[in-house]
């Protein structure tokens, strides 16, 4: 009998707020958190546009648990992370428990590594002309570290591992975390992901692809420019439903599939045959039969391809029936936050199902031919049972979640 | 000409970099003492370097054993820039 997978814990922080509650309220009142944002953060701006940032961030609730020296030397990336990933275990109920000890693996998505460290590194060696870089700069930027000072800090002995399949990596360790549960390898997985990519040289890159929005994020709508970039993490607790049910834990919702497929066709451009690949195999892997109205969250970037090319895909696989579902884009109220963005979204999801209500689509100003799908364009009261939560990455790798309402 | 630090500044970056309460950090306190590790010692060069513009090598710094000698030294290789 396959092993059920409950969500028992959630975190994260965006440029919305530090925690679920403040991310929530956040998105399902429509106070998006795109602003105009300028880099470096102190200085004169030498980049400046749109973007979600996270303007500060309490760590206390760190420091509750860990000595100052325990944390370390920590990259934003680890840092996000780390704060998401304690408001998640202290939601599960789990700090101190046995069960991380023996039976719990980390999944942790990440686009890229630590880019404040490296840029701050390599500012030494190529703008100062210096020589050496800090000698922490490896272990403090490396795309594990999140992974890694998580299970220092909690003591937790399984797998510890990094998924990196660039915007949909926290989707992939979502779903990969489910299948550790259900092949019996791990009672509890702390799964989700990071992404610290809000700095110069990252903003630059990312503006240079020329994927940037000048304006602000409207995905599935007219006009749309492309995408805004955000930063954050979010971290759910995956656990055994029979490990969750012994321990009185409370269940916030269960993962019931997971579909994963490779486009193998272009390194930046979608493929909507993979895209339809992986949300089919999501289904069938959830035992969902596609005529059942479901809450979808899109990947909705916001550029003009992405999105035609996922509405596409959602109309081909649903037909007909997609008339009684819903479509949300969370990234109009984020931002994307590449490796962080797969986890987030599932997260808002999985709290629109709790709540019986979807957030609207922000910054939409008219309706696209090419993106014919039922969009949330205002909040809407809903009553599904399935959210069915899409991310699409660069180089075609696909993964798809379905959750379902406890 | 960059301004001298004070050495309350010094005793900042030292508090950062090392993560110690600075209250906890008396400067005839040994280095070993308040835990502070070499590559602490390290952190603290790169911290001092990024604010002041100044290369101290990590073998200067062999020498002191307590947080007071340290400071001075910063203090003297930052000065004499």
């Amino acid at each position: 009998m396959t092993i059920r997978v409950a969500v028992t814990g959630m975190g994260c922080v965006s440029g919305l707020g530090q925690g679920l509650a403040a991310n929530w309220s956040r998105t399902i009142e429509g106070h998006g958190a795109i602003t105009a944002f300028a880099l470096p953060r102190d200085g004169e701006p030498r980049l400046s546009g749109p973007a979600a940032p996270i303007r500060e961030l309490d760590q206390s609730g760190l420091a509750v648990h860990f000595d100052r020296r325990a944390v370390g030397q920590i990259d934003p990336l680890t840092r996000f992370a780390l704060v998401a990933a304690t408001e998640a275990i202290e939601d599960a109920g789990l700090i101190g428990d046995p069960v991380l000890n023996r039976r719990t693996a980390i999944l942790i998505g990440c686009g890229s590594g630590g880019n404040e460290t490296f840029d701050g590194a390599y500012r030494r060696l190529y703008e100062r002309g210096q020589t050496k870089v800090h000698p922490q700069t490896i272990p403090t930027a490396m795309i594990s570290a999140p992974a890694s000072q998580l299970a220092m800090l909690f003591g937790i002995h399984g797998p510890a591992l990094t998924i990196a399949s660039a915007c949909a990596s926290s989707a992939h360790a979502l779903g990969e975390a489910m299948h550790m549960i259900r092949a019996g390898r791990a009672d509890v997985v702390i799964a989700g992901g990071t992404e610290a990519c809000l700095t110069l040289g990252s903003w630059v890159a990312w503006s240079s692809l020329g994927a940037l929005a000048t304006d602000t994020c409207r995905p599935f709508s007219i006009d749309r420019q492309g995408m805004v970039l955000g930063e954050g993490a979010a971290i759910l607790v995956l656990e055994a439903w029979d490990h969750a049910v012994a321990r009185g834990a409370t269940i916030h919702g269960e993962l019931i599939g997971y579909g994963a497929t490779s486009d193998a066709a272009h390194i930046t451009m979608p493929d909507q045959t993979g895209i339809e690949a992986a949300i089919r195999a999501a289904h069938a892997d959830a035992g969902l039969p596609l005529d059942v109205p479901v809450l979808i969250s899109s990947h909705g970037t916001g550029t003009r391809l992405n999105d035609a090319t996922e509405a596409a895909a959602i109309r081909a696989v649903y037909g007909d029936a997609l008339s009684e579902s819903l479509v949300i884009a969370t990234k109009s109220a984020h931002g994307h936050l590449i490796g962080g963005s797969g986890a987030l979204e599932f997260l808002l999801g999985l709290k629109a199902l709790q709540a019986g209500r979807a957030p609207a689509i922000l910054n939409h100003v008219g309706d696209d031919p090419a993106c014919d799908i039922p969009l949330a364009l205002a909040r809407s009261d809903i009553a599904y049972d399935h959210l069915v939560s899409n991310s699409f990455a660069f180089g075609g790798l696909n993964a798809v979640l379905i959750g379902r309402r406890a | 000409m960059t301004v001298p630090p004070t050495t309350a500044e010094i005793i900042a970056i030292i508090a950062e970099e090392a993560r110690i309460d600075p209250e906890r950090l008396n400067p005839s306190a040994t280095l070993a003492s308040l835990d502070i590790a070499s590559l602490d010692v390290v952190s603290v060069l790169f911290a001092v370097e990024d604010k002041y513009g100044v290369e101290i090598a990590v073998e200067d710094v062999t020498v002191c054993e307590t947080l007071g000698q340290f400071v001075d030294l910063i203090m003297a290789k930052v000065g004499a820039a």
